[in-house]
């Protein structure tokens, strides 16, 4: 017994001195990369990444010298996992990924397909999932990562809470995580599409400091409407309003505003509260149809007309025509997406393969002909709920 | 644990041990009956007790049917000098003579302790050994020429502190009154709250050389027999040569010596003890010191103080939560922060970690090294305030503050984070209302730092689970520690997490108040309105 004792509190102790600390990372050590973009060169076909990285010290409010809290660093190589490493020959630390707001790629490599260089990122055990993954429009990823942005000390987890914020009240916008792109590029329903941001204003003076020393920064970062991607390339970018048309049809809608003109050149405004929408499709004689049905329940909000809001037959109005206004926003998006993309980007393969298995197995070979011609119905139920602190406007007693 | 227990378990036999404290010749003195003369007896006594200055001989003549000699012996500061001169010599020597004149019994020695001696306690002893316990104890001893026996006389009155304000438990609503360091104060204390005739106290004497009174409290009918048995077996077993305090006491007859938490409850309040009575438990109180036992003591009575009872009962619970997340954010909060800031960074929100990395910026140390240079600056300057002079201690407050807070942080030795770890895991120390659990915090604490810089979070889940299964093995005076949870018990959920309103307190703790277990009937105050 006693012998066991002794022993087993041995072992105990060279357990502690064995294993030592060997998994352990002082925060001293460590990078913390905030954004990562990735771009093609064109002239080798090597992968450029560049990473955003905070600079600690920077932050701190007491050692704060001319620095800034950003840096970014860029290494080209064959495969990004071997950028990653190469790094090192720059960087006086390890590369920390787990903390990365933003991946962004760049608009020429997403033409030629992201699905190779979504392997490392989905592989790494460092990688969170809750990133945003976008697509930078009209410029490479490293611009984007080159702008300063004035309120936010990482211009990563500036955009990181604008598409964040955005998504909650503004229609259009829709953050992509890494689990939902890889389920949408391996699902043969439906097509993936991308955050779209890109640079506005003078990208070359962007990344300096003067930038942000006047009230208007000479550039900044915006969030723009959707990247729609075949597989993985590519295809198009919707509009503000295409993109809003796809977040109805895909029931995205937290909460949003949305104007339409009324008879005497005004406009009303209606906050949008709830909307959500349903994918039915039908199967007749083999050939596939798709109704969408959306409800949504909206405040009036602003009124710049002379209407009797008293009268129910007026709201009645208002509901029909916000109605069609939704329903010819979603016809766009749709008619791009047959068009133009050629790509099924609302998973409306998925609501028939969903719905009708069997069918589904007949058509999925040959979807990408088919869905072009797909016959698609609206079913719209609009309805105003509230008409804020007055009823009737007052502007007509206005002389 | 039983192999250390082996270990250390001292060679010395008990009667080697004692050889060196009373001589044999003194021991087989002090079994001898008194002798009828006199002068003999108190030149024995004076040889025994030495040459002590503060020991009195007072000799004095009665003139009786014949001359008397008589002796009173006291020690000068334990014996109530007053008491001795109004109540024995006064009444002896002025009203006495008459009696023993006048009366037709011989019998002087009964008539003096019948008619003369003005006291209350009176005793007839024998022995020698009966009389110097007696003289040690405050009483004094009255010797009379030509009979073989003393009366004792109970004249206890030494200078005593007093009932003053207790220094270590401090309350807003409840009595104010403190154990002191007399045993007969501290038991009237009890004894003024409980008017029941099956109140007990029960004199025990421990300590070969210090002879020590203590007592054992309980109520008859309320506590658990075994309990008392128990408690009574184990004080009896104690053979030392000195109790100076109850922790010598506790030491000696609690379950488990090698654990960290202490499985006997102490305080030095009144009203706690005789709430711990009337649950069935068994209290102990030590003569000499102001801090009382009671047993048995369960995990959660730790996170109780008694102002629990004197407010609101929902107010009560919340304290309650806040105490005990208090004990686990200050066992946890360095470990923690270690294990997340060297092995889990993705743990922490990306905002969080950039403070965090912002602060922890230009530090020299490892965070392992940081935590422990602080915590030991902080175990320092507790263990410097607690023993220093009061007029040295704001100093040393001041330099600490100092040292801690501003110094270190600027000179970039430790982060800024860390002074808000250390500082806070310091205050939650402190709201647990038992200072003798605070301890084990204090230790196990370093064991959890050690478990986090090795292990990570995994190594600090691997050292709560053997902390729980420590504390459920552990028993105090065959209750379990964590009663009420392991092993589970819906009844006993009123009083250890929460605090039911006194209407839903109906039953005493069920393991411990085994005997008599209801303690209020339900009452509907509002029937009659009904």
């Amino acid at each position: 017994m006693q012998k066991k004792f002794f022993l087993l509190v041995i072992i105990t102790l060279y357990l502690f001195v064995l294993s030592g600390c060997w998994s352990s990372k002082e925060i001293t050590e460590l990078m913390i990369v905030t954004g990562m973009g990735i771009d093609r060169e064109s002239d080798t076909g090597e992968y450029k990444v560049t990473l955003q990285i905070i600079n600690p010290g920077e932050i701190a409010s007491q050692t704060k010298t001319e620095r800034l809290e950003v840096t970014t660093y860029q290494t080209t190589g064959k495969s990004i996992y071997e950028v990653m490493r190469r790094f090192s020959t720059e960087v006086p630390r390890k590369m920390y990924l787990s903390h990365i707001q933003l991946v962004i790629f760049g608009e020429e490599l997403a033409k030629e397909g992201i699905g190779k260089s979504l392997d490392f990122i989905s592989r790494n055990n460092e990688f969170r999932t809750d990133f945003f993954i976008l697509v930078s429009k009209g410029s490479r990823a490293e611009d984007v990562l080159n702008v300063l942005t004035p309120t936010e000390a990482s211009p990563s987890v500036s955009l990181y809470s604008s598409i964040n914020v955005s998504e909650q009240i503004w229609a259009p916008t829709k953050g992509v995580h890494l689990d939902e792109l890889l389920n949408t590029l391996v699902s043969d329903g439906k097509q993936p599409v991308l955050t779209g941001v890109k640079v506005s204003g003078d990208k070359d003076k962007g990344d300096e400091v003067s930038s942000l020393e006047q009230i208007k920064p000479a550039a900044i970062t915006k969030i723009t409407g959707f990247a729609a991607f075949n597989k993985d390339r590519l295809v198009g970018w919707l509009t503000e309003k295409e993109s809003k048309g796809y977040n109805y049809i895909i029931s995205n809608i937290t909460s949003t505003v949305g104007t339409i003109p009324c008879e005497d050149g005004g406009i009303i405004a209606l906050e949008v509260k709830k909307a959500k929408t349903e994918l039915q499709s039908n199967i007749k004689s083999g050939k596939p149809s798709i109704t969408i049905k959306t409800n949504i329940e909206a405040d009036l909000g602003e009124i710049q007309c002379d209407m009797d809001l008293t009268k129910m037959s007026i709201i009645k109005q208002i509901e029909e025509d916000a109605g069609k206004q939704v329903q010819t926003l979603m016809e766009h998006s749709i008619t791009k997406a047959k068009e133009e993309f050629k790509s099924d980007i609302f998973g409306f393969g998925e609501a028939i393969h969903r719905q009708h298995p069997k069918a589904w197995k007949k058509i999925k070979g040959n979807w990408e002909e088919t869905f072009p011609d797909l016959e698609i119905s609206f079913d719209i139920n609009y309805d105003i709920r509230r008409l804020g602190t007055i009823s009737d406007t007052f502007q007509k007693d206005i002389k | 644990v039983g192999l250390s227990g082996k270990f250390f378990k001292a060679k010395l036999q008990p009667s080697q041990n004692q050889s060196n404290q009373i001589s044999e010749q003194q021991k087989g003195f002090l079994k001898e009956s008194i002798q009828t003369n006199l002068d003999d007896n108190l030149t024995k006594l004076k040889d025994l007790l030495g040459n002590s200055s503060d020991v009195v001989f007072r000799t004095f003549i009665l003139s009786g049917k014949r001359s008397i000699h008589l002796a009173v012996i006291y020690i000068d500061g334990l014996a109530d000098s007053k008491a001795i001169q109004h109540f024995i010599l006064e009444s002896m020597m002025l009203k006495c003579e008459e009696k023993l004149q006048q009366s037709a019994r011989a019998d002087e020695f009964s008539i003096i302790k019948d008619f003369s001696i003005t006291i209350g306690e009176i005793k007839t002893v024998n022995t020698w050994e009966d009389v110097s316990n007696s003289i040690m104890s405050g009483d004094s001893a009255v010797l009379i020429d030509g009979y073989a026996e003393a009366i004792i006389t109970g004249t206890k009155g030494w200078q005593d502190r007093g009932v003053t304000e207790p220094t270590s438990q401090n309350i807003v609503r409840g009595p104010k009154d403190g154990f002191s360091e007399t045993l007969r104060t501290n038991t009237a204390l009890i004894r003024r709250r409980i008017r029941d005739v099956n109140l007990r106290v029960e004199s025990k004497n421990v300590g070969t050389v210090t002879k020590t009174d203590i007592a054992v409290i309980y109520i008859e009918g309320i506590a658990d027999p075994e309990i008392v048995k128990e408690v009574h077996s184990r004080i009896d077993k104690i053979n030392i040569d000195a109790i100076l305090e109850s922790g010598y006491i506790e030491e000696l007859i609690q379950d488990e010596t090698y654990t960290p938490f202490p499985t006997v409850y102490s305080t030095e309040r009144p009203d706690v003890i005789i709430a711990n009575i009337l649950e069935g438990r068994v209290g102990i109180v030590v003569d000499g010191t102001p801090f009382a036992l009671s047993v048995p003591a369960i995990f959660t009575e730790f996170f109780h103080a008694s102002e629990d009872y004197y407010q609101r009962a929902d107010f009560s619970t919340l304290v309650r939560i806040v105490r005990l997340s208090s004990f686990l954010l200050s066992l946890l909060v360095p470990a923690a922060y270690i294990a997340v800031t060297t092995f889990h960074q993705e743990m922490l929100p990306t905002r969080l970690l950039i403070s965090l990395a912002a602060a922890r910026e230009g530090v020299p140390f490892p965070a392992i090294v940081e935590v422990l240079i602080m915590e030991i600056t902080f175990e320092i300057l507790r263990e410097a305030g607690v023993r220093l002079p009061r007029a040295v201690g704001s100093a040393i407050s001041i330099v600490g503050a100092l040292v801690i807070g501003e110094a270190a942080v600027t000179a970039g030795l430790v982060s800024s984070a860390m002074v808000i770890v250390v500082s806070f895991t310091a205050i939650t120390s402190f709201v647990i209302p038992a200072y003798n659990f605070t301890m084990a915090t204090r230790m196990l604490r370093f064991v959890f730092i050690g478990l986090a810089a090795t292990f990570g979070l995994y190594g600090i889940i691997l050292g709560l689970m053997a902390l729980v299964l420590h504390l459920c093995s552990l028993r105090s005076f065959g209750v379990p520690y964590m009663e009420s949870f392991g092993p589970f018990n819906m009844e006993d959920q009123k009083d250890s997490l929460f605090r039911f309103p006194m209407k839903k307190m109906l039953t005493r703790p069920k393991l411990i108040g085994t005997t008599n277990k209801v303690r209020q009937t339900q009452v509907d105050q509002y029937e009659e309105k009904k």
